[in-house]
């Protein structure tokens, strides 16, 4: 248990940092690398409320592709940062207002209301958590396909439109590019490209 | 907390003495090597080594958008394989209802990929 | 020392008011506000999972994975345009970004 407690604070506390730096870090590469840390660590977070799958699928989704994909438009850009981050004194204080006004709400809700979920009835529940032999990616696994299977086709749709405008917005076709064409290659016959003449003797082609 | 929790919890105790280790090993040896070297730097010795030159402009070379299409696409479909790991472990659970639910999400992407093969983005020149 | 669903609803918070804070204060740069939506869709993912768990009910953790598929295609196409918008502009500027006021 005091395990549990140390490792939560590690945790909660690196990702409260990193996202501090994510949105301080004078360099945007180094904002990116934040929000790695900021993205593992809260994996770690995951795994100590036993959300085991969406710990792994965050590192996977979000580590490996979400994370590139910034760091791949901040290297593809040629933008002056520096000059970009001209204005944050002049936005600190109307900013700083609004992160705290609504942070002190929060915790309002958090301690003023008091957040107790204990006496929840057990029959109010959408779909209990499962016995302690089914692991927690197969609880996922029944429940999405099945019980949620709109909602699971919806993400799909989403995914489809996020490929093709991702395709049109960026794919451009390069005229005057030269391509292999593999059928025409093979499918040329003798007669397309060899042509038989006779020619006389002493008369010149 | 739960029983189930804790156990589970014990099962990941492995990962985490082993990232206690690596971040303490990899502490102790930039640290140690920092405290018992000697480090004296002068403008000599930062310098670029013999006969490299000064670097003539910044190493953030530009990346071409066609690399960013691909970062995109590889998002999209990680995504499916995502969906497809809690899938394949509940099939016996979720039976013929779930499988052809999970066909009718890969036909939605395979559409996708259709288009984005005809179109001609899957390809490098 | 027990680590109980207020602790990680604070987490939360704190993660959320940072991602408002970075919007507010990077007003000139775009992918810095992209990554200040990232943050706070993880922020919405902690308080999911977290009542998940208090609750004992599996949903949350079901509509975390759903947050999880928006929120990259979010990022995907959020990105695209920005870099549509730095060729045809040259600038990644957000106050730049008033043509649709007429």
């Amino acid at each position: 248990m005091i395990v549990q407690g140390l490792v939560f604070y590690l945790f909660a506390a690196i990702v409260v940092v990193s996202g501090v730096m994510v949105i301080s870090a004078r360099n945007p590469v180094h904002s990116v690398l934040f929000l790695i840390l900021a993205f593992f660590n809260s994996a770690g977070l995951f795994v100590l409320m036993g959300a085991e799958f969406l710990a792994m699928i965050l590192i996977i989704v979000y580590v490996g592709a979400v994370a590139v994909l910034f760091l791949f438009v901040v290297m593809m850009l040629d933008v002056n940062f520096v000059q970009l981050r001209e204005g944050f004194l002049q936005y600190l204080p109307v900013g700083g207002l609004i992160g705290i006004i609504l942070f002190v709400e929060l915790l309002l809700v958090l301690g003023g209301a008091g957040v107790t979920v204990e006496g929840a009835p057990a029959n109010a529940l959408a779909a209990p958590m499962p016995a302690a032999n089914v692991t927690n990616t197969e609880a996922l696994g029944a429940l999405l396909y099945t019980k949620y299977v709109y909602l699971f086709q919806a993400a799909g749709m989403v995914l489809l439109v996020a490929m093709i405008g991702a395709i049109v917005l960026t794919h451009r076709t390069r005229p005057g590019v030269r391509r292999q064409n593999i059928s025409d290659q093979v499918g040329r016959r003798r007669e397309d490209g060899v042509e038989l003449k006779k020619i006389q003797p002493g008369q010149g082609a | 907390m739960d029983i189930a929790l804790t156990d589970l919890l014990l099962e990941y105790l492995p990962i985490l003495i082993f990232l206690g280790v690596a971040i303490g090993l990899s502490v102790v040896m930039v640290g140690g090597s920092y405290i018992a070297a000697h480090q004296k730097p002068d403008p000599e010795k930062l310098s670029a080594y013999e006969c490299g030159f000064d670097a003539f402009e910044g190493s953030r070379a530009q990346f071409d958008v066609r690399f960013y299409l691909v970062a995109i696409l590889f998002i999209i479909f990680d995504l499916e394989v995502a969906f497809l790991f809690p899938w394949a472990v509940a099939l016996g659970e979720i039976g013929v209802f779930g499988f052809w639910s999970m066909v009718v999400f890969l036909g939605i992407l395979t559409i996708g990929f259709v288009y984005e093969w005809k179109k001609g983005a899957l390809e490098w020149e | 020392m027990d680590i109980g669903l207020t602790h990680y609803l604070s987490v939360a918070a704190i993660l959320f008011s940072l991602g408002i804070f970075g919007i507010f204060v990077n007003r000139k740069n775009v992918i810095i506000i992209l990554m200040s939506i990232e943050l706070m869709l993880l922020a919405v993912n902690i308080n999911l999972v977290a009542f998940s768990t208090a609750l004992g009910d599996m949903v949350g953790q079901v509509f975390a994975m759903f947050v999880l598929t928006v929120a990259a295609a979010e990022a995907a196409i959020g990105l695209a345009i920005l870099v549509v918008y730095y060729r045809n502009r040259g600038s990644i500027e957000v106050e730049d970004i008033h043509l649709m006021q007429g």
